[in-house]
């Protein structure tokens, strides 16, 4: 296709591990914007040439691959990562060499790398809204159980603060299972569920083990429309691995659900299903793992070269029309402006869309304390 | 496999950590490429921050923290060497560690350091445990101020007892009715009433 030298850029997602299903989108999604950007004519006619090594869901592998994509493969842009464990771990590889990573998934911020673009939900962007939400349908008295690691404690502490914003809230339990739960350790998670009756049920709960806990939610007969299970991590392809007689009518927040709108939505969905099929399920860090190469090749385009002080002054404030909407990289903190939604799951394994932000909502990572008063965060019913 | 889950205590943001985006901090940095980063983390931590170079010759009262630069070519404004508790948290920007920076770094009496270069990851951190430093040298420093204060008055008491019981021949515990009584029907305290005592027994047995 093209005479000069193909851009090599390292894709570090898992295939195996108990988070490969969910990594496994955003790996497809890489390789999807990749062919697009490849077919279109490259990046001024050079070949985008991915490098993928699968770090099978252990951080120390993502170290160690890593460094094995800047040293030997002499790679200067990675794609990868959804556990802020694993993050954590290629952090002080691309800082060492002064590479970037595009890190596509929502995480618990209070982080600022200036090697890294964060084009995930940061808390300001899915936590309010998910409560704002569950507290004004159903209660706020809230049963919290997640997996046991950072994230699902900075969530809880965010939920917990929100949810004791009201006079009658309460944090009814505070629960957490290993990563490598198994249907047992919900069993008992969910009598207490049925002993405290709360107003609604808060899961961290991430990757392979989430299925067992809708499973023993539905198998202990509860009922989604009185008690829900309000998440932010529980998306189509955790829909799609538990089945979806177990996760009808419960409720997630995110970004992006394929249920969006829009015609650059429908067309992108489109694409990617007649070139990947339906095995792989789009969802919000699909999203991401798409839209951030696309974000990378037109930034590149515009430097003319992919070493990262070239690259990121022309990422900083990029915009990009992604299938959630128009989003715009923040320069003053590497996070992406995003557009917080909230979704049901339906009959067809799909989110019926109950909220949606018109405008773009701003990255703040370092928000401690969030309040469910900002009505600037406050999303639009959808009708 | 076994069951595990393991429950956890209320998990409630520190009070520390909530007022964070109401702290003015004063830089006192050059605008050098850590001074920029220092700044740019501050802002993204939302602390309203401002960046002074030279330093000011004296802190503006409402400042909660301090940075300051602290380096081997630079002279450290006055305030530097005599602060005191309930001072500005003060936090120091080090561009060496050898002993003569450590030495001055010490005599500021900072309550944490940070190594240039400068990064975000870290700051936030440095910045809270600083705080809750400065708070609780302040607090242990107003508990000792207390503590001295009462200790002094229990001498003086005992000393009064001495005298009364010397005077006027009699036991410890009508010594200190006696002054009980006095300190009621004057409205002052016991140790006032001590205090009295011991100063009149001063100028009566003054020879």
């Amino acid at each position: 296709m093209s005479q000069f030298d193909p851009v090599k850029v390292g894709v570090l997602f898992s295939e195996t591990g108990h988070i490969s299903t969910i990594e496994t989108s955003q790996f497809l999604g890489t390789l999807f914007a990749i062919d697009e950007i490849n077919e279109a004519g490259g990046i001024n006619g050079r070949e985008i040439q991915p490098v993928h090594y699968d770090p099978q869901s252990s951080p120390g592998l993502y170290r160690m691959l890593a460094e094995r994509l800047v040293l030997q493969d002499r790679v200067n842009v990675i794609f990868g990562c959804y556990k802020s464990s694993t993050r954590r771990a290629v952090i002080p590889v691309v800082e060492k060499w002064n590479r970037l990573l595009f890190y596509p998934t929502l995480y618990e911020g209070f982080e600022c790398s200036s090697n890294i673009v964060y084009t995930g939900a940061a808390p300001n962007q899915n936590s309010v809204q998910l409560a704002e939400f569950m507290m004004a349908s159903y209660g706020a008295r809230v049963y919290m159980i997640g997996s046991d690691y950072i994230y699902p404690y900075e969530s809880n502490r965010i939920m917990t603060d929100l949810v004791l914003q009201r006079q009658d809230g309460a944090k009814v339990a505070e629960r957490y299972v290993s990563l490598d739960a198994t249907q047992e350790s919900f069993d008992e998670v969910i009598a207490d569920i049925k002993d405290k009756q709360p107003d609604f049920i808060f899961s961290t709960v991430v990757g392979d083990s989430t299925q067992y806990l809708y499973r023993a939610y539905a198998e202990a007969g509860l009922n989604p429309r009185n008690m829900p299970i309000a998440s932010l991590t529980t998306l189509e392809a955790e829909v799609a691995q538990m089945g979806i007689e177990a996760a009808v009518g419960h409720i997630s927040s995110a970004p992006y659900f394929q249920s969006v709108d829009s015609p650059v939505n429908r067309l992108t969905l489109s694409n990617f299903q007649k070139r990947f099929g339906t095995n792989v399920v789009p969802n919000a860090g699909w999203e991401a793992a798409y839209f951030q190469v696309h974000l990378f090749a037109n930034a590149m385009r515009q430097s003319g070269n992919d070493a990262i002080d070239a690259l990121m002054p022309c990422l900083l404030g990029l915009e990009f029309d992604a299938p959630q909407g128009r989003v715009r990289i923040d320069p003053s903190n590497h996070h992406t402006c995003l557009y917080p939604r909230v979704g049901i799951v339906n009959a067809d394994g799909q989110f019926s869309l109950v909220r949606q932000a018109t405008r773009a909502v701003h990255p703040d990572p370092y928000m401690v304390t969030h309040s469910l008063g900002d009505w600037t965060a406050k999303l639009s019913a959808v009708e | 496999m076994a069951t595990a889950t393991t429950d956890s205590p209320v998990r409630a943001t520190p009070e520390l950590l909530k007022d964070l985006r109401t702290l003015r901090v004063a830089v006192f940095h050059p605008p050098d490429q850590d001074g920029k980063e220092l700044i740019q983390q501050l802002q993204r931590i939302g602390c309203q921050a401002q960046a002074f170079w030279p330093p000011l010759p004296t802190i503006p009262e409402s400042i909660d923290v301090v940075f300051l630069a602290v380096r081997p070519d630079i002279v450290l404004p006055d305030w530097a060497s005599s602060r005191q508790n309930g001072c500005p948290t003060t936090i120091a920007v080090v561009t060496y560690e050898s002993p003569t920076i450590v030495d001055a770094v010490l005599k500021v009496g900072v309550e944490g350091v940070i190594a240039s270069p400068v990064k975000p990851f870290g700051l936030l951190s440095t910045l809270i445990v600083a705080r809750r430093v400065n708070n609780s040298l302040l607090t242990l420093s107003k508990r000792v101020q207390n503590l001295e204060r009462k200790l002094a008055g229990t001498r003086q008491v005992l000393e009064a007892k001495a005298i009364l019981m010397k005077a006027r021949q009699i036991t410890e515990s009508d010594a200190y009715r006696i002054m009980r009584d006095q300190a009621m029907a004057r409205r002052a305290t016991v140790e006032q009433i001590a205090s009295a005592i011991v100063n009149a027994n001063e100028i009566l047995t003054f020879k």
